[in-house]
């Protein structure tokens, strides 16, 4: 209880001081790798309680049950904010050691943090939006970090378009408030099955529309390739291994605790589009040349297969999604952070980066891909997208491998042995996380499960 | 009552929406500042109670609902900070590209890959040299 309380404090009273500093001063940029340090502190301190004896439930301000703002921690919610927390650590660590630009960066780090272990943290609906605005802000101000002119354009477009996608979701929560008069999650779950059916499938197809506008979901994709090789490494590494995790925990929340008849209903419709996702993503990454830009168009394909497991939907489609949100995200942190690098060691990084991309083993990626064929077993032309998909990723991350590293190809500078260090860690771990998958395993089904015992 | 709501925050969608897709960058500014003002809207209307105001002491009957008010506030006040941060950032832009529109912005982009596309396409021209 005090974890799930210190989770959310620590970063968000960190964040407001360090926003205050002079974020170029090194002494800055390492105050809030320790808060972010401390952050995930608490949130592993939380998990050791949450993934044995069940969900951890605060009402904020001492108020009676039913009128106070709910902190809820389950499993799901655990696991992601671990998962943002560490991406985003990672990331941190790697611009401090390059020396950071802005004065504001290590302050909006803090503060991203808090809006992300907030949002995965929260039970309550209103909340939610509110911190999942805190972090999307801090993430616009990210987007500009550089400041040069494509930096500030890339957050022009990112900035309008994912207001759209937040404005959208702050509809359906109103339309939420007016059928079932609560805003709590679990209420909302229980009373959502005397809802008209007409009503909840307009709610959820906003609540859709908004994460998959913040996934970057093939026909929601746009503004995604221009922000994400516009921006610096760490800063897309932020963007899509920290920020993008609420576009999949939204759909995994809203589809399939709040609204599971209407996800069983568009199952096919996400299929589809999930499908889209892979094979646009996957061509169109074959096509680039540098490195940043293969990745941007990337993630838009590795999200697809999050989407195919969710419209596959139960138990093990679920399990099957978020496990392979937790491994996408490991990747993009690693291969996004080696961007602009180059030698040996970056070059040994980006192989287990791609390796994992493509779902070979022993990285990580494999065992993602094994959970998602599991889910799909009984599908012979998912069985064949997947196939596609996996050949396609194959193609474009040994195709920039072979052009960056073989024929050096990529101008870029060596990074201190440090931020090395930081590369050659993270790949450890997606090596580590494939030859030992056991616990993100258990704590993937965990996750699932969680999930469908919220359903009434 | 619902209804006159209902139409007031589709027009203002609409018209936002109308907005963001405008080439004219201050236009798309305003164009989310309706789409909020929409959102805002509808928050307010999700709640429609008659009642006295919900202060303690609670009077006697009926109280209004006072927490799509709470939530209209709270919305409120977000879309002004974002709003903000937006114009903020259309200024640096503007400074930057030296013009408010967004067909400036994809022209100078559009030049900058045209001018990657013929670095790598003498790469490859060099490198084929080279094998031959």
């Amino acid at each position: 209880m005090t974890a799930l309380s210190l989770a959310l404090v620590i970063p968000w009273a960190a964040g407001i001081v360090l926003a205050l500093l002079d974020g170029r001063r090194r002494l800055v940029g390492w105050v809030a790798v320790a808060v972010l340090a401390a952050n995930l502190v608490a949130l592993v301190a939380l998990a050791t309680s949450v993934l044995p004896d069940g969900t951890v439930t605060v009402t904020t301000g001492n108020w009676p049950e039913g009128v106070g703002i709910t902190l809820r921690a389950d499993a799901l919610g655990v696991l992601f904010a671990l998962l943002s927390s560490l991406a985003l650590l990672a990331a941190t660590v790697h611009e401090v050691l390059d020396g950071v630009r802005e004065r504001t960066f290590p302050g909006l780090v803090v503060l991203l943090a808090a809006g992300l272990t907030g949002v995965f943290l929260t039970g309550d609906l209103f909340n939610f939006y509110v911190f999942f605005e805190l972090a999307m802000t801090a993430g616009y101000v990210l987007a500009t970090y550089g400041g040069g002119r494509r930096e500030l354009g890339a957050a022009l477009v990112f900035t309008a378009v994912n207001l759209l996608g937040t404005f959208i979701f702050l509809l359906s929560v109103a339309g939420v408030y007016h059928v079932t008069g609560t805003l709590d999650m679990a209420a909302i779950a229980a009373r959502m099955d005397d809802v008209d059916p007409n009503t909840a499938v307009l709610l959820a197809v906003g609540f859709f529309v908004a994460f998959a506008v913040k996934l970057g979901l093939f026909p929601f994709h746009f503004w995604l390739p221009t922000v994400y090789t516009g921006a610096r490494p760490a800063v897309a590494a932020i963007l899509s291994g920290g920020l993008a995790n609420i576009g999949a925990y939204g759909l995994l929340r809203f589809g399939g605790e709040l609204l599971p008849d209407e996800l069983d209903l568009a199952a096919g419709a996400l299929v589809v589009v999930g499908s889209a996702s892979i094979v646009y993503g996957g061509v169109l990454a074959v096509s680039r040349r540098s490195a940043s830009e293969m990745l941007a168009y990337s993630a838009i394909g590795q999200v697809g297969y999050v989407l195919v497991a969710i419209g596959v939907g139960g138990p093990v489609g679920f399990a099957a999604a978020i496990l392979y949100t937790i491994v996408n995200a490991l990747n993009k942190t690693l291969l996004f952070l080696t961007a602009q690098l180059r030698g040996a060691i970056v070059g040994a990084a980006f192989a287990v980066g791609a390796l994992s991309v493509a779902g070979v083993p022993p990285a990580a990626g494999f065992v993602g891909k094994l959970e998602l064929f599991r889910a799909a077993a009984d599908n012979a032309a998912l069985i064949a997208l997947l196939v596609l998909g996996s050949a396609l990723s194959f193609v474009y991350a040994f195709q920039t491998y072979q052009y960056d590293f073989w024929r050096s190809g990529r101008r870029g500078k060596r990074g201190t042995v440090a931020q090395q260090g930081v590369i050659a860690a993270l790949a450890l771990l997606v090596l580590a996380a494939g030859v030992w998958p056991e616990p993100l395993l258990s704590l993937s089904h965990d996750a699932a499960e969680s999930l469908a015992r919220g359903r009434p | 009552m619902s209804l006159v709501f209902a139409l007031a925050a589709s027009v203002l969608f609409g018209t936002g929406a109308y907005l963001l897709l405008d080439r004219d960058l201050v236009r798309v500014v305003f164009g989310v500042v309706l789409i909020s003002q929409a959102a805002v809207l509808t928050l307010v209307a999700s709640g429609l109670t008659r009642g006295s105001a919900p202060i303690y002491p609670l009077p006697e009957g009926a109280v209004s609902d006072p927490l799509s008010q709470a939530m209209a506030l709270t919305a409120i006040v977000i879309g002004l900070a974002v709003t903000a941060l937006l114009l903020v950032l259309v200024l640096r832009v503007v400074h930057a590209y030296r013009s408010p529109e967004l067909a400036e912005l994809a022209r100078r982009e559009a030049e900058r890959d045209a001018r990657l596309e013929r670095v790598d396409e003498r790469e490859h021209a060099e490198e084929e040299a080279a094998a031959l």
